[in-house]
C-alpha cells in the first residue's frame, strides 16, 4: 500500500504539471497560453465562450492550412529573375571563321577524281537521256565499284502503286526507252534515290527518296566524299584545307593591329581549317571597353571561291560564329554566313541568362552530373548542350555501327566509317540518324547549361569593296600576300568584317530563389501572429501540454490497469483499490467542496461562469495541497 | 422591505438569465479593463504605468505603433497587384513554326494582262508626257501598244496633277488644264516641304463624288511614290472585281514556287505546304500550317534538320508598277498566328542562301489585374475577321475594316470582308477612295479609337530570327546545280533555269532551349496574410483576435454602454416625474445579499489562489467585474449604484 502511494506520489511529483484531470489541464492551457484565442474562450460568458471556441477552432485550422500552402510553396523551389541592362567592360567574345568549304578542290582533288568522274557520268545520263553519247567512249572506264557501295538509282513513279527502279550505269536499254519516252511530251516522274545497303548486295536495302535531284546529289556526294576523306590522317586533312596565312588577310582589333598569328587552329569536320580569334584558350581573354564599330574586331578574309569542291558546298562565303571562350564552336548550329564581296557588319548583344542549379532549375553547371561521355574534352572545350548531343549520337553510333561517324570526335580505339572497313556504315548511319527514339534519349541525356550566354547580332551588309576602291584594295591584299604585283583577288572571294558591342551591350538576366527558408519561418510566424498571436513559445507550450496530458494518461491507465487486476482478484465484491483510494483520496478536497456550490446553486443559475470556472481552477490546487499536507 | 413580490421576481430573473452586455458598467471602466485584459502589448503598460510622463509616453508609443501598422498594411496591401518575373529555360523537342512564303511579285504579269493592260498603257503614257520616259530607251520587256486617247478612264477618277506649292493652283499634267485646290493638302511622303524648293509636286486629288468641293489632294515629294500609289489605287479597284477563285489560278502554284524541299533530314514536296491567298501578295504557301493536326517538330537544332527549299522566283514575269523590288518574302508565325507578310515578313534575295536561325521565346503576361492585356480577345468589342487567334495586330485591321464598311460603304480590298460586305471598286461606291483615304488619316492619328480599343494578347510566341546570306550557288557549282534544278523543274519548262530567278532559304533552330518568360503574381493571399501578421505581432504582438477583440471592445459593447446610458437618463427622467424616492429604499435592501450570497465562495477560493493574491495589483479580474456586471445588472433599477461602482 505505502509502496503504491509512494509510485502515485512519484509520479505526481514527475509529471509536475498544472492538474490531474485533463480538464484541470486545458482550463490552466487556456488561460496561461500565450496564443490568442484560448483565454477568451474560458474568460467570456457561455455564449461568447462557445463563439471564442468555433473561432480559436477555426483559426487553428486557417494556420495549419496556410501553413501547408506555405510549405508547399517553399517546397516548390521557385525563383525570381531580375534583368540588368547596360555597358560595361565585357570579354570580347571569341569569334570563329571558317570558309564554307572544307578543302582546296586543287588539294583534294586526287582523292575526289573518280567520284567527280561518276557523278559527272550519272548527271550526264540522267540529264541528257539520248544513249550512247561520245563522252562515255572517250574517258577511262568509271570505277563501279565505289558506285556500288552507295548507288544513286531512279526511281520511275509512272505508276503510283509500283515503282520502277533503275540503276543509272546497269539498265542502260531501259531508262534509256523510258526517257525518250518522257522526250516526247508525257509527265516526266522521276526521282532520285539514294540506295543503302546493310551488306553490299544483300537484299536489305533502303531507298532514301528525295524529290529533288540537286538535294540527292549534295547528300550522295556527302556520303561517298565522307567515306574516303576519313581515311585520311588528320594533319593530311589539316594541310589541304586552308591555311591562315591564305584566308585572314587584315585583322584589326581595336586600334591594335593582330594578324593570323592570333588566331587558334582548330580542325572543324564541316568546314576543315577553323581559326578561332580570342579563344582565350593559352592566354587572357580580351577585354572591350567601348561600344561601336571603331572598337571592334575588323577582318579581311579571302574564300577564293575558285578553289571550292564543287559537288560538296554549293553555298559559297564565310562561316562564323560568335562564342562564349573555351568553348567549342558548333557553326552549324549557330554559325551565320558572310557573303563574298560584301562588307558585314555585327553588332553584339551579350544576353546571358544565370541560373541556379539542382532544385531551383534542371541545369547543370559543368557537365559533369550528365551520363554521357564528353567526347569534345579533348578539345578543352567546355561542356555545352550540343556537344553533349553529338557525343550522345556518336557513342550511339558506335555502339550500333561499330564505328564513329566522320563529322564527330572519336572516342578512344575508335575509327571513322568509311566503306572498304564498314560496307553498311551509310544505311547503319542513315537509320540511326533518322530514328526518333535515338534522339529522344540524347535529349532526355543532355541537359543545359546553367549559365546560357548567346550574342545577339544586328547583322548587316553593304557592298565593299566599292568600285572606286576595288582596285588598289586587291592590289595591295595579293600584295602583302605573296609578295607580288599579280592580283590574284576578285570580289567573289573576298569578305570585310566588323565585330563589335552595341551600345548597350549586355542584357543579364539573373535568377535568386524566391523563397528561402527565412522568407518561410517568417512567413509561417507571420500566418501564426496574424491569426492567433502566436509564436514558437506558443508551440513549445503546446507541446508541453501534451506530455502533460500524456503523464495523465499514463496515471489513468497504470490506476485503471491496478483496479482491473483487484476487481478480478477479489471478485464479486472487492474493497477499494489502491488506485481507488488514491483517487478517493486525490478528490478528498475537491468532491465536497465542488458540492457545496453546487448544491447551493443549483438549478437557478447554471449559466454563471465566474464561480463555476473559477472554482475548477482553484480547486485542484487546493486538493494538490492538502494531499501534500496530509503525506 | 416593503416592495412588490412583482419587482423581486424580475430582480431574481435578471440575477438567472445568463448575463448580456458588456463587461463594465461604463466606457472608461470598460477601457480599463480591456487594456488589462487584452492580448496585445502596450495598452496594459498605459494603464499599468505609474506617473503621468510615463503614461504619456505609453499612449504615444502605443499610438504610434497603431500608426505604423495601418501605414505599413496599407502599403502590403497597394503593392498586392504586382508581378514578378520568371525566366524558365527547357531544353526539348520543339514544335516547328508555321513558315509562310511569299513571292513578292502576287500575280503572274503574263496573266493579268487582259486585267491590267488598259492601266498599264495609262501609266506608260503619263510616265512619258510627265518626264519623258519611253520604254524603248530602257530594256524592252514587252511590246508597247499603241494607246488610243480615248481611254482615260483612269485619269478621269482619279487625276494626278502637279502643284504649285504657294499659289494653290495645280496643273492637271494630263490635259494640261490649270485648276485651283479646293480642300486640306495632305503631303503622304513627308510633312516638312522646303518652302525654298522650285521643285514641282506631284500628287492626286480624291474628291467626294457627291459633293465635288470636298476635296483633298495628295502630294508626293517624289514622282516614284506618286505613280506606284496612284497604281496601287486603281489596282486595287479592278483586283476588287475579280473573284478569289480566279485570283488563285492567275497566282502561282505550288510547283511555280517550290523547287525543292527538305526538312528535318528527310524529302518534302508540295503536299507539306497549305495554299493561302493573301490579298496583296497572291498565293502564299505556308509550310506545316497544322491543317490536318499535325505540327512537325524538331529534335535537333541546326541547319542540315531544319527547313531548306529552293525557290523559284520568274522575276521576268514581275509586273513592274506594282512592285518594284525582286525575291521573296518570308514569316515565321504559330500555327494559330494570322501570317501578317505584308508588315513584319522578312525578305530574301535571289541567288543566294539565306540562313534563317530561330531561337524561340514564349512570354506570358498576366491579365487583369495585374496588366491591361486580353487571354483571348472575348472581351473586346471588335469582330475579329480573320480565321486565326487573337494578337493585336488582326484587331487593328478588323477595327479599321470595320470602320470602312462603317462610313464608306465597303470593304478594303487588303482586309478579309465582314460578314454582308463587298470590296470597294469605284463602279459600285465611286468615292470609296476619298472616304478610304481620309479614313486611313484618321486611323493614323488614332482617331478612330483602334488604337484605345485593342489590347495587348497575353501571352505569345516569338521566333527571333538571324538571318545571314551567302552566295549560292558558289561559282564553280553554279553549273551542275541549275543543270539539276532544271532537270527538276524540267517536267514543264525546258530552258536552263538562271540563278538570278533562284532563291534558298534555310529555317532552322539555332538550338532546342525553349525560353518562357512568364509574369508571376509576387504576391497571394497567404503571403499577405503572412506580412500582416508579421507586421501586427512586430509592432503590438497583435492577431485578427486582438482585431476582433477591438471590435468587440470598442463598437459592440462601448456602443451598448452608450445605449444604455441614454436609456438610464430617459427612465430616469420619466422616473422622476412619478416616484423619485422609491429606488433609493430598494438599493439598501437589494444590493448586498446578492453580492454575499453569489460571490461569497468564490472570494474565499480566490483568496486561497497563490497567483492572484500576490499581485498587489487590481489583477484578479474575475471578483472585479463579476460584481461589476451583478451591479449592472440592476443599474436600470437602480441607477445610484452606478456611480458607487465607479468610486
Amino acid at each position: 500500500m505505502n509502496l503504491k502511494k509512494y509510485l502515485v506520489r512519484a509520479l505526481h511529483r514527475l509529471q509536475k504539471g498544472p492538474g490531474y484531470t485533463y480538464k484541470e489541464l486545458l482550463v490552466w492551457y487556456c488561460d496561461n497560453t500565450n496564443t490568442h484565442g484560448p483565454k477568451r474562450i474560458i474568460k467570456e460568458g457561455p455564449k461568447k465562450k462557445l463563439i471564442w471556441f468555433f473561432l480559436t477552432l477555426l483559426f487553428a485550422s486557417l494556420v495549419f492550412w496556410q501553413w501547408g500552402i506555405l510549405i508547399n510553396t517553399y517546397l516548390s523551389y521557385n525563383v525570381t529573375s531580375s534583368l540588368s541592362i547596360g555597358f560595361k567592360t565585357m570579354k570580347f567574345p571569341a569569334v570563329t571563321v571558317c570558309n564554307a568549304n572544307p578543302f582546296k578542290y586543287s588539294e583534294v582533288k586526287h582523292l575526289l577524281k573518280e567520284l567527280d568522274r561518276l557523278i559527272e557520268a550519272a548527271l550526264e545520263r540522267i540529264l541528257q537521256p539520248t544513249p550512247g553519247n561520245s563522252s562515255d567512249n572517250v574517258s577511262p572506264p568509271l570505277d563501279l565499284e565505289l558506285w556500288n557501295q552507295i548507288p544513286l538509282v531512279l526511281i520511275d513513279e509512272h505508276d503510283k502503286d509500283n515503282p520502277v527502279i533503275l540503276d543509272i550505269f546497269e539498265t542502260n536499254q531501259t531508262a534509256g526507252g523510258n526517257e525518250t519516252a518522257m522526250g516526247s511530251g508525257t509527265k516526266k516522274k522521276y526521282k532520285l534515290a539514294v540506295k543503302l545497303c546493310s551488306q553490299q548486295g544483300s537484299d536489305n536495302c533502303t531507298y532514301r527518296n528525295f524529290t529533288s535531284a540537286a538535294q540527292a546529289v549534295t547528300e550522295w556526294y556527302i556520303l561517298q566524299s565522307t567515306s574516303i576523306l576519313s581515311k585520311v590522317p588528320l594533319h593530311e586533312r589539316i594541310r589541304m584545307g586552308y591555311q591562315a596565312e591564305d584566308m585572314i588577310l587584315a585583322c584589326l582589333y581595336g586600334a591594335e593591329p593582330c594578324n593570323y598569328k592570333n588566331f587558334t587552329q582548330i580542325y572543324h569536320p564541316d568546314h576543315g581549317n577553323c581559326y578561332i580569334f580570342n579563344w582565350g584558350m593559352d592566354e587572357e581573354a580580351l577585354n572591350s571597353s567601348n561600344p561601336g564599330a571603331e572598337f571592334g574586331l575588323k577582318l579581311i578574309l579571302d574564300i577564293s571561291q575558285q578553289d571550292y569542291i564543287p559537288y560538296l558546298s554549293s553555298a559559297a562565303g564565310a562561316r562564323l560564329m560568335l562564342h562564349q571562350q573555351k568553348s567549342f564552336p558548333f557553326l552549324k548550329d549557330q554559325g551565320i554566313y558572310a557573303m563574298a564581296g560584301t562588307e558585314t557588319s555585327i553588332g553584339v548583344l551579350v544576353d546571358e541568362l544565370e541560373r541556379m542549379g539542382y532544385p531551383y532549375s534542371d541545369c547543370t553547371m559543368n557537365g559533369s552530373d550528365v551520363p554521357v561521355r564528353n567526347l569534345y574534352s579533348q578539345y578543352n572545350t567546355s561542356y555545352s548542350i550540343q556537344a553533349c548531343l553529338r557525343s550522345c549520337f556518336q557513342n550511339h553510333m558506335v555502339e550500333i555501327c561499330g564505328c564513329g561517324h566522320y563529322l564527330f570526335p572519336l572516342p578512344e580505339g575508335v575509327n571513322y566509317c568509311n566503306n572498304e572497313d564498314n560496307p553498311g556504315w551509310a544505311y547503319c548511319y542513315s537509320s540511326l540518324r533518322s530514328s526518333i527514339k535515338q534522339r529522344q534519349i540524347c535529349i532526355d541525356s543532355c541537359k543545359e547549361t546553367c549559365n546560357d550566354t548567346q550574342y545577339k547580332m544586328t547583322i548587316s551588309m553593304a557592298d565593299w569593296p566599292s568600285e572606286a576602291s576595288e582596285d588598289w584594295i586587291f592590289h595591295i591584299l595579293s600584295y602583302e600576300r605573296d609578295m607580288s604585283t599579280n592580283v590574284t583577288l576578285d570580289r567573289n572571294g573576298i569578305i570585310k568584317l566588323n565585330i563589335y558591342f552595341q551600345e548597350y551591350n549586355y542584357r543579364t538576366i539573373s535568377e535568386s530563389a524566391a523563397t528561402t527558408i527565412v522568407w518561410l519561418l517568417s512567413s509561417l510566424g507571420g500566418q501564426f501572429g496574424f491569426w492567433m498571436g502566436g509564436s514558437v513559445l506558443c508551440l513549445i507550450e503546446f507541446g508541453e501540454i501534451i506530455i502533460d496530458s500524456l503523464w495523465i494518461t499514463i496515471i489513468h491507465a497504470i490506476g485503471w490497469c491496478k483496479g482491473l487486476k483487484q476487481r478480478r482478484a477479489r471478485f464479486p465484491d472487492a474493497p477499494p483499490t489502491v488506485s481507488e483510494l488514491v483517487e478517493a483520496h486525490t478528490n478528498l478536497g475537491f468532491q465536497p467542496e465542488a458540492a457545496v456550490p453546487r448544491a447551493g446553486a443549483l438549478p437557478p443559475e447554471p449559466g454563471t461562469p465566474p464561480p463555476n470556472y473559477d472554482s475548477l481552477r482553484v480547486q485542484p490546487l487546493g486538493a494538490l495541497g492538502a494531499d501534500s499536507d496530509t503525506e | 422591505a416593503a416592495t412588490a413580490p412583482g419587482k423581486k421576481i424580475t430582480a431574481r430573473l435578471k440575477r438567472t438569465l445568463p448575463v448580456r452586455g458588456p463587461q463594465a458598467p461604463t466606457l472608461s471602466e470598460l477601457m480599463r479593463w480591456y487594456c488589462l485584459n487584452t492580448n496585445t502589448h502596450g495598452c496594459r503598460r498605459i494603464v499599468v504605468s505609474r506617473g503621468r510622463l510615463r503614461r504619456l509616453l505609453w499612449i504615444l508609443l502605443t499610438l504610434s505603433a497603431v500608426g505604423l501598422i495601418l501605414w505599413q498594411c496599407a502599403e502590403l496591401l497597394m503593392n498586392y497587384y504586382s508581378a514578378s518575373v520568371s525566366v524558365t529555360v527547357q531544353f526539348q523537342k520543339l514544335p516547328f513554326p508555321a513558315v509562310t512564303i511569299c513571292n513578292i511579285n502576287p500575280y503572274k504579269y503574263s496573266a493579268m494582262k487582259e486585267y491590267l493592260s488598259e492601266l498599264d498603257k495609262e501609266t506608260k503614257k503619263a510616265l512619258e508626257t510627265f518626264y519623258g520616259f519611253s520604254e524603248g530607251k530602257s530594256k524592252v520587256r514587252r511590246s508597247v501598244d499603241e494607246w488610243n486617247s480615248t481611254g482615260s478612264d483612269f485619269f478621269q477618277q482619279i487625276p494626278l496633277l502637279k502643284v504649285e506649292d504657294f499659289s494653290r493652283t495645280a496643273t492637271d499634267l494630263h490635259s494640261g488644264q490649270k485648276r485651283k485646290i479646293e480642300g486640306s493638302v495632305f503631303h503622304k511622303d513627308s510633312s516638312i516641304v522646303n518652302s525654298g524648293d522650285s521643285n514641282d509636286i506631284i500628287g492626286f486629288q480624291l474628291c467626294d463624288a457627291n459633293n465635288s468641293s470636298e476635296c483633298a489632294l495628295y502630294t508626293f515629294s517624289s514622282g516614284v511614290n506618286a505613280i506606284q500609289e496612284w497604281y496601287k489605287l486603281h489596282y486595287m479597284n479592278i483586283m476588287a472585281q475579280i473573284p478569289l477563285e480566279t485570283k488563285e489560278k492567275l497566282s502561282y502554284s505550288a510547283d511555280d514556287l517550290l523547287l525543292t524541299c527538305f526538312f528535318d533530314g528527310l524529302s518534302c514536296d508540295k503536299r507539306h505546304f497549305t495554299r493561302f491567298h493573301h490579298p496583296l501578295h497572291g498565293n502564299c504557301y505556308t509550310f506545316n500550317s497544322g491543317e490536318n493536326r499535325t505540327i512537325l517538330s524538331t529534335s535537333t537544332g541546326g541547319s542540315e534538320y531544319g527547313l531548306q527549299v529552293v525557290l523559284y522566283i520568274d522575276e521576268a514575269d514581275y509586273n513592274p508598277f506594282l512592285v518594284t523590288s525582286t525575291g521573296a518574302k518570308i514569316i515565321v508565325h504559330d500555327q494559330n498566328e494570322y501570317p501578317f507578310i505584308e508588315d513584319i515578313g522578312t525578305e530574301i534575295e535571289t541567288a543566294a542562301a539565306t540562313s534563317i536561325g530561330m531561337h524561340f521565346t514564349r512570354s506570358r503576361k498576366l491579365s487583369k489585374p495585374y496588366s491591361d492585356c486580353t487571354e483571348t480577345g472575348a472581351d473586346i468589342p471588335v469582330e475579329n475577321l480573320y480565321n486565326k487567334s487573337y494578337s493585336l495586330q488582326i484587331c487593328l485591321h478588323s477595327c479599321f475594316q470595320k470602320a470602312m464598311v462603317d462610313s464608306c460603304g465597303c470593304a478594303q480590298y487588303a482586309q478579309p470582308l465582314p460578314a454582308g460586305a463587298e470590296y470597294c471598286n469605284y463602279k459600285k461606291n465611286p468615292n470609296w477612295m476619298y472616304c478610304y483615304y481620309r479614313l486611313h488619316e484618321k486611323f493614323v492619328k488614332e482617331q478612330l479609337g483602334c488604337q484605345q480599343i485593342c489590347k495587348d494578347a497575353c501571352s505569345f510566341k516569338e521566333w527571333a530570327l538571324t538571318t545571314s546570306i551567302a552566295q549560292w550557288p558558289s561559282t564553280v557549282s553554279e553549273d551542275w546545280m541549275l543543270r539539276v534544278l532544271s532537270w527538276d523543274k524540267g517536267q514543264k519548262l525546258n530552258k536552263k533555269l538562271n540563278k538570278t530567278d533562284l532563291a534558298n532559304l534555310m529555317v532552322f533552330y539555332k538550338d532546342l532551349n525553349e525560353r518562357f518568360i512568364s509574369e508571376n503574381p509576387a504576391n497571394t493571399l497567404v503571403i499577405l496574410l503572412s506580412n500582416f501578421g508579421g507586421q501586427l505581432g512586430l509592432w503590438m504582438s497583435c492577431s485578427v483576435v486582438c482585431v476582433i477583440e477591438i471590435v468587440e471592445v470598442f463598437f459592440i459593447d462601448s456602443l451598448s454602454i452608450v445605449m444604455r446610458r441614454q436609456w438610464q437618463r430617459a427612465n430616469k427622467w420619466w422616473n422622476e416625474g412619478k416616484a423619485p424616492q422609491a429606488s433609493d429604499v430598494e438599493r439598501q435592501g437589494h444590493h448586498n445579499p446578492v453580492c454575499v450570497d453569489e460571490d461569497l465562495p468564490t472570494f474565499t477560493t480566490a483568496l486561497r489562489l497563490p497567483l492572484p493574491q500576490d499581485s498587489p495589483l487590481p489583477r484578479t479580474p474575475p471578483p472585479n467585474y463579476s460584481t461589476l456586471r451583478l451591479e449592472t445588472a440592476f443599474t436600470e433599477q437602480l441607477p445610484d449604484t452606478l456611480e458607487l461602482g465607479q468610486h
